[in-house]
């Protein structure tokens, strides 16, 4: 390395008073002015005003300063100002030290004596680092212009579709047959009543259309290495023993299946029947069929009758059998991930007998059982009855110390209320309680449906249910009625519990896989909770939906939509850079012992063989995020942290006592 | 005004939570004692063991080493690495008779200007009851 | 309907945030009624100590001395008879005479930690017999603590009296120790509760009799003989059940007695009913007049057709035998321990 004389400038700032008057900001300038490497050293009313960056500029050109040191406000203000400026002047950014002599000096201190004391002493630590100080070089990296969404319910479908719309390519993995999430599974939303099915299909069609979306249904991640621009991703495909080209979406396997009607519906959450080969549901995209190998006869067995039932019905000749898994390897350059949430298990809850009693539901149950396209087609009949009575108690699984969930779901005051509705449009003359703890009605038109509900005659209670047991055929709710103080048992003959949003339940799987965290709640955590609350620890990794909390659609598509539009600036600058603060190793001092590997969080220092059986640490300079951690990890001391070497905080130490 | 003993303090603040902290102390104009010098870090992971022994041998009185609270910090652990190492480190200074008590860890958010101020005094005044730590330190 | 009482636990915290506590308490009514049974405690989405609010309120009236005479008689017999039936220490182990069991001083594996109730009362005296035959039949190595054993302090403490709870606690650990006891056996869950939850500095391995019972069928050292063809419910106490999670062992016990047909009813497990015997209420009725909820048990049972009402509790088996006496359903339903099943069949 060149060796060059080092010429340092110090600029005192007096930030009109707001330093001058506690810090004597002449004598400052004056006591470090014979500091070794200090050529001048000024003082200047503001510093950061064109006039004051002008000083720095003129100085650098004239004099040959080749370090600056500027005595001002907090860096964390106007350090990037100052790199600005002696770039400026042709200087390498990273050349500027700055003494924070007005947040950490002249506004927390009185005395004047005092303050100016440690400010000399604060610039000295300035000028000490600075002569030590090397040029950084930034570094960028090309972004691939290819997003991986995973997870397709209604946030995945909408950050996938606003990407592919922006012209780049998008990689949309489900791991479910088919696209739509829990949205799918819907009757109608709250609080306008639109029916789900009518509002999402079209998108969910034009997802399937749309040129720049690959679906990857049935699939799973199960690799991502790289990072930011260049992940490396591997998704496997599970087989579908269905040839996706040839199957017409006839179902004439599914009507031949010799199961059918013997297996439960996952997507009608238990209350329907479908055969080992089927589609989830009417309006599934893609519309072909699959067979579920955990049941199939065949595919267990070895055997279905005298020969596979479905194989024989099948005219298209789509039935595969000998199909095996496929594993697709992408480069990308963002994702996001949608992964939704999982419904509250009610039997958490025995007091409410939810498992015990056929006719207490969960909230996703009776969105199947009032749905027209569900098992029963929309026919709400309890005993082939129609109930009489039907109370709905909130809150259950949310809000809940006893099961762990703190947090509000957010979604299910309405989504009973919708479900009250609904009930009474169908049976006007049945007699509908809903027990809540507090009515959550935030949102845009809610407080007004709400209202709504209400004046059609259902009847709310406020206090939480304390027990359900059998009376007869029917049910006893019991509860107190807060309001009143008093004990209050209503009967029933179907009781919907609006059952919680908790985390999908393979989340750590997820995390692991993305090297993302969660929050206490056990739902994805954001950046940052109001300035970034799509971003993620890991550069270029965004979330969306309910993975990252609980709520309604309105509340997904945006998100989404946020989501989408963070990967997409980041894939259209084409470039990004990477922190030029970062570790590097010696590879002569390093001795390849993996304490750095372990140490970092983000997976950059990787041993690497340099000659046969000699490991070596080399850190991946796009990954490190610059901690210091492996740093302090690394025996040998073969790491150092650029701009936080040893020697320069070494030489800070000694000018500051 | 009477000055006795005048503690040498030096700080390591991590750059997202505690030095922030320590920034909002000031525009929040909460004074304490000038005693304290810090040192900007990026994360309290990156304080080793040889900053706090190289600034107690050139003759600090007290080491305050502040980061994010536990879950908080920008490079998710750091801060409990720190943890560990300092666990170790004050074990070594009770060892070479520096006193355990002259190093303090201490979690300061970016929020806690009010707690920063309050930290930093308190120290101060323990390590000015425990007095200089060489003869090379005063006033 | 199914309710029995107008206490109103958070009409009494309500009031406490802004008034003197002790003055909420005597306004009130009903604080004696809880039965400190926890179903409110387990279900609570916020987390409230209700049952410690209740006992907390309970030690005010006591430290005031507004206690009701027989809470107060109580009280007092177990500061001089160390158990709380007001009969002398001398005659505690009276129950056992005659089955020649080995007193704990001459060095045991288990020691039997009989309880008040099992050692005083005629009707329990016959299942803490029980028990001592069926761990013979096994051979398990076992001793009692004869007049030394002194009332665990469980109901004192719910009784609103912490000092004599810590006290009869630091006695009983300490002469475990004496005898260097590393395991206990109690016939009452709650005995058997509070030594494994309440007793600070406890030692010893604790474990209910249908826990080693169980365990000792499953290891195959009981052998049963006989059968008993009757259709039988179990009725969880709240202290073994809802507060310890224990479910299982008490109905393995029962499905392996040859004949039974084991069925439950509405309430079972953690959904049980209180029989009302808990928390003191052995000692004090409630303010209310409505159905004792023991009654409303022993409609359940009946409504599953049980022949025999099944329960491994001192407390249980006095409330739900009283309700089958007074309400004459001797021909229909019989209530057990289980042990006493158990004895019967082997
Ligand atoms: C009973 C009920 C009623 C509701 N009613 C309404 C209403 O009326 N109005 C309203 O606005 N909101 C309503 N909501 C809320 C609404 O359902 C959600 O806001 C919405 O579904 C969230 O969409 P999402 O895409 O985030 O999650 P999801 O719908 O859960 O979609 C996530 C998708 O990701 C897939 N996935 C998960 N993990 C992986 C993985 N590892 N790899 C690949 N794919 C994966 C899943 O299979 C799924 O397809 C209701 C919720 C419930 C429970
Ligand atoms: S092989 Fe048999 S069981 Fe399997 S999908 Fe075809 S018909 Fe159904
Ligand atoms: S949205 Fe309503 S019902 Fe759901 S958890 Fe929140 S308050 Fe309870
Ligand atoms: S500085 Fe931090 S992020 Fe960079 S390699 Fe070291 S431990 Fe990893
Ligand atoms: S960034 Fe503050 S301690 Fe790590």
């Amino acid at each position: 390395m060149e060796s060059e004389e080092i010429k340092i400038g110090v600029y005192v700032c007096h930030c009109g008073i707001n330093i001058g008057s506690t810090v004597d900001v002449e004598q400052v300038r004056d006591s470090v002015s014979e500091l070794p490497n200090v050529s001048i050293s000024r003082d200047f009313k503001y510093m950061c005003s064109d006039p004051g960056q002008a000083l720095i500029r003129k100085d650098i050109e004239e004099r040959g300063l080749n370090r600056v040191v500027v005595a001002a406000c907090s860096p964390r203000m106007h350090e990037p100002t100052f790199r600005k400026t002696i770039q400026q002047a042709g200087l390498n950014p990273y050349c500027v030290e700055i003494a924070n002599i007005r947040e950490q000096c002249s506004w927390v201190h009185e005395d004047k004596a005092d303050a100016t004391d440690k400010a000399v002493k604060l610039v000295c630590s300035a000028v000490a680092k600075a002569s030590l100080l090397e040029p950084l070089e930034e570094k960028e990296v090309e972004i691939a212009p290819r997003a991986l969404v995973i997870g397709a319910g209604i946030a995945g479908i909408q950050a996938s579709l606003d990407i592919a719309d922006a012209g780049f390519q998008v990689y949309l993995v489900e791991r479910e047959p088919s696209i739509g999430g829990h949205m799918a599974q819907l009757d109608k939303t709250f609080p306008t009543l639109d029916c789900s099915a009518c509002i999402m299909t079209p998108k969910m069609v034009e997802v399937e259309r749309h040129p720049n979306i690959e679906l990857l249904t049935y699939s799973k991640v199960i690799e991502v290495g790289g990072y930011i621009g260049n992940f490396n991703v591997k998704v496997k495909k599970k087989p579908r023993y269905i040839n996706m080209d040839r199957c017409t979406g006839c179902g004439l396997c599914a009507e031949a299946c010799r199961l059918k009607g013997r297996i439960t519906s996952e997507f009608d959450v238990g209350m329907g029947k479908r055969s080992a080969s089927y589609i989830p549901f009417p309006y599934a995209v893609p519309s072909k069929y699959t067979i579920d190998a955990e049941h199939c006869l065949f595919l267990t067995k070895g055997k279905c009758g005298k020969s596979p039932a479905c194989k024989d019905a099948c005219t298209a000749d789509a039935v595969e059998f000998e199909q095996k898994e496929e594993i697709v390897e992408l480069d990308i350059g963002t994702i996001v991930v949608a992964t939704g949430f999982d419904l509250f298990d009610a039997t958490e809850k025995p007091e409410y007998g939810y498992g015990l009693y056929d006719n207490v539901l969960s909230g996703l149950e009776f969105e199947r059982l009032v749905s027209s396209s569900g098992p029963t087609q929309g026919k709400i009949a309890i005993g082939g009855k129609d109930p009489k009575d039907v109370v709905f108690v909130q809150c259950v699984g949310s809000r809940d110390k006893s099961v762990g969930n703190e947090y509000c779901s957010r979604v299910c005051c309405m989504y009973t209320a919708k479900q009250a509705y609904l009930i009474h449009e169908k049976l006007p003359d049945a007699r509908l309680t809903i027990f809540y703890i507090d009515i959550r009605a935030f949102g845009k038109g809610f407080e007004e449906f709400y209202d709504r509900v209400r004046e059609e005659g259902v009847r709310y209670i406020r206090g939480n249910v304390s027990e359900i047991i059998k009376k007869g055929d029917r049910l006893l709710v019991m509860a107190e009625d807060t309001l009143l103080g008093e004990p209050i048992d209503v009967e029933a003959d179907l009781v919907v519990l609006a059952t919680g949003i908790v985390p999908r339940a393979d989340v750590r799987e997820l995390m692991n896989l993305l090297k993302i965290s969660q929050s206490p709640d056990g739902f994805l955590l954001e950046a940052h909770p109001k300035l970034r609350p799509v971003d993620t620890a890991s550069d270029g990794i965004y979330i969306a939906g309910c993975c990252q909390g609980p709520k309604d659609i309105p509340d997904t598509v945006a998100q989404a939509k946020g989501a989408a539009s963070s990967a997409m600036t980041k894939m259209s600058q084409g470039k990004v850079k990477v922190e030029a603060i970062i570790a590097s190793v010696d590879p002569f001092i390093c001795r390849g012992c993996g304490r750095c590997v372990e140490a970092c969080e983000y997976g950059a220092p990787e041993l690497q063989e340099a000659e046969p059986g000699i490991l070596v640490s080399e850190v991946n300079d796009s990954l490190c995020k610059g901690c210091g951690a492996c740093a302090v990890a690394c025996p040998c001391r073969a790491i150092s942290m650029k701009h936080f070497k040893n020697e320069q905080i070494f030489s800070q130490i000694e000018a500051v006592i | 005004m009477n000055k006795g003993f005048e503690p040498n303090i030096v700080g390591f603040a991590c750059n997202w939570c505690s030095y922030a902290g320590a920034d909002l102390a000031g525009t929040s104009r909460i004074k304490y004692p000038p005693n304290i010098k810090i040192i900007r870090v990026m994360c309290t992971g990156r304080v080793t063991p040889a900053f706090i022994l190289k600034s107690f041998q050139n003759g600090a009185d007290g080491v305050l080493v502040a980061g994010c609270h536990p879950g908080d910090c920008h490079y998710i652990a750091g801060n409990l690495k720190c943890e560990k190492i300092m666990d170790v480190v004050k074990r070594l200074v009770g060892i070479l008779g520096i006193g355990k008590e002259r190093l303090r860890l201490e979690w300061v958010s970016a929020s806690e200007g009010g707690r920063f101020a309050d930290v930093v005094t308190e120290f101060t005044e323990q390590v000015r009851e425990l007095g200089p730590l060489s003869g090379k330190s005063q006033g | 309907m199914f309710r029995k009482s107008h206490f109103n636990i958070r009409k009494f915290i309500y009031d406490a945030f802004d008034k003197d506590m002790a003055k909420v308490v005597f306004e009130k009514v009903g604080i004696w009624d809880c039965t400190t049974c926890s179903a409110c405690l387990n279900k609570c989405p916020k987390g409230v100590d209700t049952v410690g609010f209740v006992t907390g309120l309970r030690q005010l009236m006591v430290e005031d001395g507004r206690i009701p005479p027989p809470i107060r008689d109580a009280l007092k017999s177990v500061s001089i008879h160390k158990n709380p039936w007001k009969i002398g220490a001398e005659e505690r182990s009276k129950w056992a005479e005659g089955l020649e069991i080995k007193n704990i001083s001459e060095g045991a594996d288990i020691l039997y930690f009989v309880g008040c109730t099992p050692a005083y009362d005629a009707r329990l005296q016959k299942v803490a017999r029980a028990i001592v035959g069926i761990m013979n039949k096994a051979g398990v190595d076992f001793g009692i603590l004869g007049n030394e054993e002194g009332c665990c302090g469980s109901e004192i403490r719910r009784m609103g009296d912490p000092w004599t709870f810590e006290y009869l606690a630091k006695e009983n650990i300490e002469t475990f120790k004496k005898y260097n006891i590393r395991k206990v056996v109690t016939t009452s869950p709650h005995c058997f509760n509070t030594f494994k939850n309440e007793y600070e500095g406890a030692d010893f391995e604790v474990q209910h009799y249908t826990e080693l019972i169980a365990g000792l069928i499953e290891e195959g050292r009981l052998a049963f003989s006989r059968e008993i063809n009757k259709t039988v419910t179990y009725h969880d106490p709240c202290f073994l059940g809802k507060q310890n999670k224990i479910f299982d062992p008490p109905r393995k016990i029962l499905a392996s007695i040859p004949g039974v047909k084991l069925v439950e009813m509405d309430r079972a497990r953690e959904r049980s009913l209180c029989c009302e015997g808990g928390g003191g209420r052995m000692w004090i009725e409630s303010e209310d007049s409505e159905d004792r909820l023991a009654k409303i048990r022993v409609g359940e049972a009946m409504c599953v057709q049980a022949q025999i009402l099944a329960t491994a509790c001192p407390f249980c088996l006095l409330t739900l035998e009283d309700v089958v006496k007074t309400e004459e359903l001797e021909e229909s339903i019989e209530v057990l321990d289980i042990a006493e099943l158990v004895i019967k069949a082997l």
